[in-house]
C-alpha cells in the first residue's frame, strides 16, 4: 500500500463511534471569518480509549476541542456526554461535565507554585475565602503519587521543564476529576524519551477508566499509542481507522490529501570554509541566569548544521545573541573570519546574517505593516531601498513584487497588512525577506512550526536550496524528523551547552532524545545537576 | 508540488487547499476594506454621538440644546472675524494634535505635551525679547528652532527614562508637565518678569511676532488668525512626509507596532524612542511659540488653556493621521471659538466642550463600539452569501 | 532651631494625612493592575469623588451622605472604565485619558451649572477625627504621650481605613482564593479562564475596587482635609499614586508605604514653606517636590519592579 493516489477517503475499513461514548459531538461546525473551520464533524470518544485526533496544522483539531471545552461556540452541532446532550458555554460548563484539556501552549500561571496552580479556579478553602494551604497541597501530592506524575508541589512553574510542566497540566485536569482527558499536541515540546512517559501516564489514565483524546499531526505517534484514528482535513473528518488496519504512508495521504515525499532528497554533504564561528559562548536569559554556556560551534559553507533540544536549553539565547539581539558575557562570534560578537542587529543583518525567528508574528513580522514595509525591514537604512534617509517606495515596492512572485506568497496585492496573511503565507514572506538579501549564512529557528505539509516542503527545499548554493545554515528545531532530515552535521543542546556532536545520518531519534535530556555519556550527570540548581 | 504550480491548483475549484486559499484572499480583502471603513467612519460617529451626549447634558442642566449648538455654530464660523477666531485657536491644536499623534504612531503616549508647550512658550518668550532688532525673516526661524528644541528637551528626560528603564512615559511626561508649569510660574513671577503687577514676561517686539493674516493679505476682513496656521498645515505635511517617506518614520512607526520585530530587523528600539518622543517634544513646543508670538505676544501662567491635552482628543480623532489632525484641529477650534457666543446667547457653561472632548476620546478609544456595529451589518450581510 | 521646629510629631501625622489620597488611590490601583486593567483615570476618578462628596455634603448638609455620593459617582465612573477596557477591549490607556478628560469637563460643568460659578465651593463641615484623647500635663512622658497620640490617634476615619485596606488586602493578595484568581487574572487571563474563572467578572470587581478606592480618595481630600471643593485640585494625585503602586511593586500595602514618602515629602515642603524668610527659594520649587520626587522614585525602581504579565491587554474570552 504505498504510491497509490486513489480516492483516499474510502480505502479504509470504517469502525465507526465506539459503543457508549463518554463524549460525543455531532455534526459540528464552526466558522471563523473567510475559513470554516469545522464543517459538519462528528467524533466520540469511549471510556478506557485513546482516541487520536490527526490532521496537519491548520485542519480544524483544536477548534473541534475548543468547542467540546466550552471556549468556543459552535455556529451548529451539539455536544454530548453520557448520551445526554449538554450546553458547554464556558469552560466551567466543560470541567464540571468532567472534561478536562491540556493545551499546545500550556494554561499555567508562571509566577505561581505548582500547587497553585493546580488549585486555582477549585481552591480548598476554610472559613471566608482563605484558601487551605495543606489541604491543597496534601492533595496534590496524593494525584501525583496515584498517579505517578511526579511533581514538586512547592515549585514555582516558571522554574519547571516543559515536560515538567506538562504533567502539571494533566494534574490540573485530575484534580477537576476529569474523566475525559484532551490532550492537544502534547508531544511537540518532548523528547521522544518522554514521549514514552507519556503515553504510559496516558496508558495508566486509560486503565482507570479515562477516555483520551490525543490531538496530534505526527503518525508514527498514532501508529504506536491510539486505539481508533480519525483523520481531519481542511475542516472535515475525512476518514476513520484503527492502527492495525492501516499504516503511516496511508495515514499520511489522507492527512494531506494527496502522496507525501515523506522523506527530503540532498545531495552529498560538501563542507566548504568556515563562515561563522562561535566560540566559547555564554549568554544570560532575561531572568539573568545562565541560559547558553561556553558553546562553541562553527557553520560552514554549503551545510545545514541543526541544533536539537527541547525548548527552553539555550537555543533562543544562542540565536539572539549572534544576532546581536542580546549580548553574551563571554566568547565570540564571528562571520568569514571578522569579529561580529558585539555588533547590533543591524550592522549584523549588514555583514550577512540572515534570520527566520522562530516567532513570526512576534519577531519576524510587523503585523500591521502591509508586505512592501515588511520586505524592506532589515534593509530599510541601506541603498537602493533608501539613501540620505530617505526611502526611495518606487523601489521599494518593485523589490517587493519581485519577491512576493518569487517566493510565492499568495496575497491579493502587495499593499495588504501582513496580519491578513495565512500562516504559510507569512513565513515564505519572512524568508522572502531574509533569504532575498542573499546572505552568508541563515539562521533558521522552528522555520516550518504550525504550517501545514505544502508550506513545510517549500521551506525545506529553500533552506536546502540556500545550503546547495554555498550559504551557511544554522537550523534550530524542536523537531527531531526535521532536524535529521535537513542537517549534515547535528548538535545537541541541553541546560545551555552542547553535550553531542553527530554526522548528519548517523544518529536516531532515540540517541538525540537521550541527550536531550542530560543522558547518552560520562559526566552527563554531573552537567544535569550543575545546570537544575540554576 | 503545490507550491510550484499555482495556476494548477488555483484552477481546480475541487481542491480544499485551493478553495480555502481563495477564502482566505477573500478574507484578506475583506478585512482590509473593513478595517479602512472602520478607520473612516469612527471619527464621525463619534463627533455625532458626542455632540448627542453634550446635548443630553444640556437638556439635564434645563436648556435649550438647539440653540446652545447654533448659537456655538455662529460664533465659530458665523462670519470672517468667527472664522478666524476658530483657526486661531486650532493653531496651537495642530501643533500639539502632530505632537501627540507623532507620539502615538512610535507606541508613545505623550499625555505631557502641556509641559513641553510651556517650555517652549518660555522659550519664544525669551528668544523673543532676546533677538530684538534682528529681521523679522531671522528672529522669527531662530525663535521657533528655540522652542522646538526647548519641548525637545522637556522631552528628553522621560524618553531616556523610558529607552532606558522602562519608566512608563504617561507618568514621567506628566510629572514633567507639572514640574513646567511650576518652572514658568517662577520665571514669569521672577527672573523674567516684566515692569509691573502682573507676573508676566515682556512684550515680544514686532519682529518676533507672527503677523496677523488679514494683515498679511489685506484683502481679508481683520481678524484674529495668525501666520501660526500656515506654520501648522506646512508641519502636518512634513510630519506626514516624515512618516511616510523616511527611515526615522519608518522606523518609529516600526518600533509602534511591534517593538520586538523592528528589533529584530535591525532598529534601535532605544533610540528610536528618544528621538520619536523628542519630536513629539519639539512639535508641542512650537505650540507653544505660535501661540506667544501670534496671540499673546509675551508669556504668562494661563496662556495655554490645556492645548497639550486637547491635543490628545485632536490626535484620537484624526487616528494619528498627520492631515487629518488639521480637519480635527479645526473642529476643536470651533468648539472653542464657538463655545463663548454658546455661553453667552444660551447660557450653557462652555465647559461643556470638555465633556464633548472626553467622550470623543472615549468613543474614538474604544472603536470597538463602531467596529461592533459594522461587524452586526456584516455578519447580516455574510448570512446571505452563504444561502445564496 | 530648625531641626526641633522642623521635627514635630504634626510633621508625621500631616505626613500620614497628605499621603492618604494617594494612598487609597495607590491601594486601589494596585488591585485594579493585578486584575490585568490598567488605570489611569485613577486621577479623573479622585477629582469626580471630590467634586460630588463636597456637593452633595452641600446640598444635604450631611458629610457622610457626602462620603456614600463620592464613593458612588467614583465607581460610576469607573464602570464606564470598565466597561470599555474590559467588554469593548479598548486601549485602556486611553480610555482612562478619556475619563480623566471627562471628570475634568464634568466636574466643571457641574460646578457652574449647580453653584453658578467657577473656581472654588463654599466650605463643608469637615469629618472630626476619630478619637479624641486630652492631652496630658507636662514633662517627658507628656512629650512622649503628645507624640504618641499625634502620630497614631489624631487622624479622620477614612485614614484609618486605608491603613486597615493596606494591610487586609497585602494578606488577602496572597492568602485567599479572591486574591490568588486575581494574580492569575493580571498574569494569565487564558490560564484563568480554562480553569472556569470569569475572567470579564474578575476584572470588573477589581476595577470597581479600584473606583470605590479612588472615591474615599476624594472623599478624604475634600470632606476630610481641605473641606471644600476647587476644580482640578487632585493635581496629579492619581498619577503620583501609580508611581507609588509601581514603587511598591503592585502590592497594596507596598503601595502604601510608597505614599507615604510623598507624603511626608509634601509635609516637609509646607514645612519649609513657613520658613521662606530663613530659606531664600521660591515657592514654586517646593511645589515641584512631589513631581520631582516621583520622577526620581520612578527612575530608582521601575527597571527593577516587574509589571503583572497580562496587564493592558484586552481579554476576548470566546470566539
Amino acid at each position: 500500500m504505498t504510491a497509490d493516489p486513489g480516492p483516499v477517503v474510502c480505502d479504509l475499513p470504517e469502525t465507526g463511534p465506539s459503543p457508549d461514548p463518554v463524549l460525543e459531538l455531532r455534526h459540528i461546525t464552526k466558522r471563523f471569518p473567510g475559513v470554516l473551520a469545522n464543517d459538519d464533524v462528528s467524533i466520540a470518544v469511549a471510556p478506557g480509549e485513546v482516541l487520536a485526533l490527526l490532521g496537519e496544522n491548520g485542519a480544524g483539531k483544536s477548534t473541534l476541542m475548543n468547542v467540546a471545552y466550552g471556549l468556543l461556540a459552535p455556529d451548529a452541532g451539539e455536544v454530548l456526554v453520557d448520551g445526554r446532550v449538554v450546553s458547554v458555554r464556558a469552560p466551567r460548563d466543560a470541567i464540571a461535565l468532567g472534561i478536562g484539556m491540556v493545551h499546545q501552549h500550556f494554561m499555567l500561571v508562571e509566577p505561581l507554585t505548582v500547587t497553585e496552580n493546580i488549585v486555582l479556579g477549585g481552591e480548598p478553602t476554610s472559613a471566608f475565602g482563605v484558601i487551605d494551604r495543606d489541604v491543597a497541597r496534601r492533595r496534590v501530592v496524593e494525584l501525583s503519587d496515584r498517579y505517578g506524575l511526579k511533581v514538586e508541589p512547592d515549585a514555582r512553574v516558571r522554574d519547571l521543564s516543559v515536560g515538567r510542566q506538562q504533567r502539571v497540566e494533566i494534574l490540573k485536569a485530575l484534580y477537576r476529576d476529569a474523566r475525559i482527558l484532551i490532550l492537544d499536541e502534547p508531544t511537540a515540546v518532548l523528547t521522544p524519551q518522554e514521549v514514552n512517559e507519556l503515553f504510559d501516564i496516558v496508558r495508566e489514565l486509560v486503565s482507570e477508566g479515562l477516555a483520551v483524546v490525543i490531538i496530534t499531526h505526527k503518525l508514527e505517534e498514532v501508529m504506536a499509542f491510539s486505539d481508533r484514528i480519525v483523520v481531519m482535513r481542511a475542516g472535515r473528518v475525512v476518514g476513520e481507522t484503527v492502527p492495525s488496519a492501516c499504516d503511516e504512508q496511508s495515514l499520511a495521504r489522507m492527512m494531506v490529501g494527496r502522496d507525501v515525499v515523506l522523506r527530503v532528497e540532498k545531495s552529498p554533504h560538501q563542507p566548504g570554509s568556515p563562515l561563522l564561528e562561535v566560540m566559547n559562548l555564554s549568554v544570560l536569559d532575561d531572568r539573568k541566569l545562565p541560559a547558553v554556556r561556553d558553546v562553541s560551534l562553527v557553520v560552514r559553507a554549503g551545510e545545514v548544521v541543526g541544533i536539537a533540544g527541547v525548548d527552553g536549553n539555550g537555543q533562543r539565547e544562542l540565536v539572539e545573541a549572534i544576532m546581536g539581539l542580546r549580548r553574551p558575557t563571554q566568547g565570540t562570534i564571528t562571520l568569514k573570519g571578522r569579529d561580529i560578537t558585539h555588533d547590533n542587529p543591524r550592522r549584523t543583518i549588514a555583514a550577512g546574517v540572515s534570520h527566520v525567528p522562530e516567532d513570526r508574528h512576534r519577531r519576524g513580522l510587523v503585523l500591521d505593516f502591509d508586505l512592501v514595509e515588511n520586505v524592506a525591514l532589515g534593509d530599510h537604512r541601506r541603498p537602493p531601498f533608501s539613501r540620505y534617509g530617505i526611502l526611495d517606495r518606487a523601489k521599494l515596492e518593485q523589490e517587493a513584487r519581485r519577491r512576493i512572485a518569487e517566493y510565492d506568497v499568495r496575497t491579493p496585492d502587495e499593499h495588504v497588512a501582513a496580519a491578513n496573511l495565512s500562516g504559510g503565507n507569512q513565513q515564505k514572506l519572512v524568508l522572502a525577506r531574509e533569504l532575498g538579501r542573499d546572505p552568508d549564512v541563515l539562521i533558521a529557528a522552528q522555520p516550518t512550526r504550525g504550517l501545514d505539509v505544502g508550506a513545510i516542503e517549500f521551506v525545506h527545499r529553500r533552506i536546502l536550496a540556500e545550503r546547495d548554493c554555498g550559504k551557511g545554515v544554522l537550523l534550530v528545531s524542536m523537531e527531531l524528523e526535521e532536524v535529521m532530515s535537513l542537517s549534515d552535521r547535528i548538535l545537541v543542546m541541553y541546560e545551555g551547552r552542547v553535550v553531542a556532536e553527530f554526522e548528519g545520518g548517523a544518529v536516531t531519534e532515540e540517541e538525540l532524545g537521550v541527550f536531550m535530556t542530560g543522558g547518552g555519556r560520562p559526566g552527563a550527570e554531573a552537567l544535569g545537576s550543575e545546570g537544575t540548581d540554576a | 508540488m503545490r507550491a510550484r504550480m499555482p495556476d494548477a491548483v488555483r484552477d481546480s475549484s475541487a481542491d480544499p487547499d485551493a478553495r480555502r486559499e481563495a477564502a482566505e484572499h477573500r478574507f484578506a480583502a475583506e478585512q482590509e476594506r473593513v478595517r479602512r471603513a472602520i478607520s473612516v467612519a469612527t471619527p464621525f460617529i463619534s463627533v455625532a454621538i458626542a455632540v448627542l451626549v453634550g446635548s443630553l447634558v444640556i437638556l439635564a442642566a434645563g436648556k435649550d440644546p438647539v440653540a446652545a449648538f447654533s448659537a456655538m455654530f455662529r460664533g465659530s464660523f458665523g462670519g470672517v472675524r468667527q472664522i478666524g477666531e476658530t483657526l486661531l485657536r486650532a493653531t496651537p491644536l495642530v501643533f500639539t494634535g502632530l505632537a501627540v499623534a507623532y507620539g502615538f504612531r512610535s507606541g508613545l503616549f505623550n499625555i505631557g505635551a502641556e509641559g513641553q508647550l510651556f517650555m517652549g512658550g518660555m522659550a519664544a518668550a525669551w528668544v523673543g525679547v532676546m533677538v530684538a532688532g534682528l529681521p523679522w525673516a531671522v528672529s522669527v526661524p531662530v525663535i521657533l528652532v528655540a522652542a522646538g528644541l526647548a519641548g525637545a528637551a522637556w522631552a528628553f528626560l522621560p524618553a531616556l527614562m523610558k529607552a532606558r528603564i522602562g519608566a512608563h512615559e504617561v507618568i514621567t511626561t506628566m510629572m514633567f508637565s507639572y514640574i513646567g508649569r511650576y518652572l514658568v510660574s517662577w520665571i514669569i513671577a521672577g527672573p523674567f518678569k516684566d515692569k509691573g503687577a502682573i507676573p508676566q514676561t515682556p512684550m515680544l517686539p514686532g519682529t518676533s511676532q507672527l503677523p496677523r493674516l488679514s494683515d498679511v493679505f489685506t484683502f481679508i476682513e481683520p481678524n484674529r488668525a495668525h501666520l501660526g496656521i500656515v506654520l501648522g498645515v506646512i508641519a502636518a505635511f512634513v510630519v506626514w512626509w516624515i512618516l511616510k517617506y523616511t527611515v526615522l518614520g519608518f522606523e518609529a512607526r516600526a518600533v509602534g507596532f511591534n517593538p520586538t520585530a523592528a528589533q529584530t530587523g535591525g532598529i534601535s528600539v532605544a533610540a528610536t524612542t528618544v528621538k520619536s518622543l523628542c519630536i513629539s517634544g519639539t512639535l508641542a513646543g512650537l505650540a507653544g511659540a505660535v501661540e506667544v508670538m501670534g496671540v499673546h505676544h509675551r508669556l504668562f501662567d494661563q496662556f495655554s488653556s490645556g492645548f497639550g491635552f486637547t491635543g490628545i482628543a485632536v490626535a484620537l480623532l484624526a487616528k494619528n493621521n498627520p492631515i487629518g489632525v488639521i480637519a480635527a484641529a479645526v473642529l476643536f477650534g470651533a468648539l472653542s471659538a464657538g463655545a463663548g457666543t454658546m455661553q453667552l446667547d444660551a447660557d450653557v457653561s462652555q465647559k461643556v466642550i470638555s465633556i464633548i472632548q472626553g467622550v470623543i476620546i472615549f468613543l474614538v478609544g474604544a472603536e470597538m463600539i463602531v467596529t461592533w456595529a459594522v461587524g452586526r451589518l456584516r455578519d447580516r450581510k455574510g448570512g446571505d452569501d452563504a444561502a445564496q | 532651631m530648625l531641626l526641633s521646629d522642623i521635627i514635630t510629631p504634626e510633621l508625621f501625622a500631616s505626613a500620614v494625612r497628605l499621603a492618604t489620597p494617594i494612598a487609597l488611590a495607590a491601594v486601589g490601583a494596585s488591585i485594579c493592575e493585578r486584575s490585568g486593567v490598567v488605570n489611569i483615570a485613577m486621577e479623573g476618578l479622585m477629582l469626580i469623588a471630590a467634586f460630588s462628596g463636597t456637593a452633595v455634603a452641600l446640598l444635604s448638609g450631611s458629610t457622610w451622605l457626602g462620603v456614600l455620593a463620592a464613593v458612588v459617582a467614583s465607581m460610576a465612573f469607573a464602570s464606564l472604565h470598565a466597561w470599555a477596557s474590559i467588554n469593548l477591549r479598548a486601549d485602556q490607556v486611553i480610555s482612562g485619558t478619556a475619563i480623566n478628560i471627562l471628570a475634568l469637563g464634568t466636574t466643571g460643568y457641574l460646578m457652574e451649572t449647580v453653584f453658578g460659578h467657577p473656581g472654588t465651593t463654599d466650605p463643608v463641615r469637615t469629618i472630626r477625627p476619630v478619637f479624641d484623647f486630652p492631652s496630658g500635663g507636662s514633662g517627658a512622658l507628656a512629650t512622649v504621650w503628645t507624640w504618641v497620640d499625634t502620630v497614631l490617634f489624631s487622624y479622620t476615619p477614612i485614614v484609618y481605613f486605608g491603613m486597615f485596606a493596606a494591610v487586609f488586602l497585602t494578606w488577602a493578595l496572597y492568602r485567599t482564593r479572591w486574591g490568588l484568581r486575581l494574580r492569575s487574572l493580571g498574569e494569565h487571563p487564558r490560564a484563568a479562564d480554562t480553569v472556569g474563572i470569569d475572567v470579564y467578572r474578575g476584572r470588573w470587581s477589581a476595577v470597581l475596587a479600584s473606583g470605590f478606592m479612588a472615591g474615599l480618595a476624594g472623599a478624604n481630600l475634600t470632606l476630610e482635609q481641605v473641606g471644600s471643593f476647587t476644580e482640578g485640585m487632585t493635581n496629579g494625585r492619581g498619577f503620583i499614586a501609580l508611581a507609588a503602586m509601581i514603587f511598591g511593586r503592585w502590592v497594596p500595602g507596598g503601595g502604601y508605604l510608597a505614599a507615604l514618602l510623598f507624603g511626608f515629602a509634601d509635609a516637609l515642603q509646607l514645612k519649609l514653606q513657613i520658613f521662606s524668610d530663613v530659606i531664600d527659594i521660591p515657592p514654586q520649587f517646593f511645589l515641584m517636590l512631589p513631581y520631582v520626587l516621583t520622577v526620581v522614585v520612578l527612575a530608582g525602581v521601575v527597571g527593577r519592579a516587574v509589571a503583572p504579565a497580562a496587564v493592558g491587554k484586552p481579554y476576548k474570552a470566546k470566539g
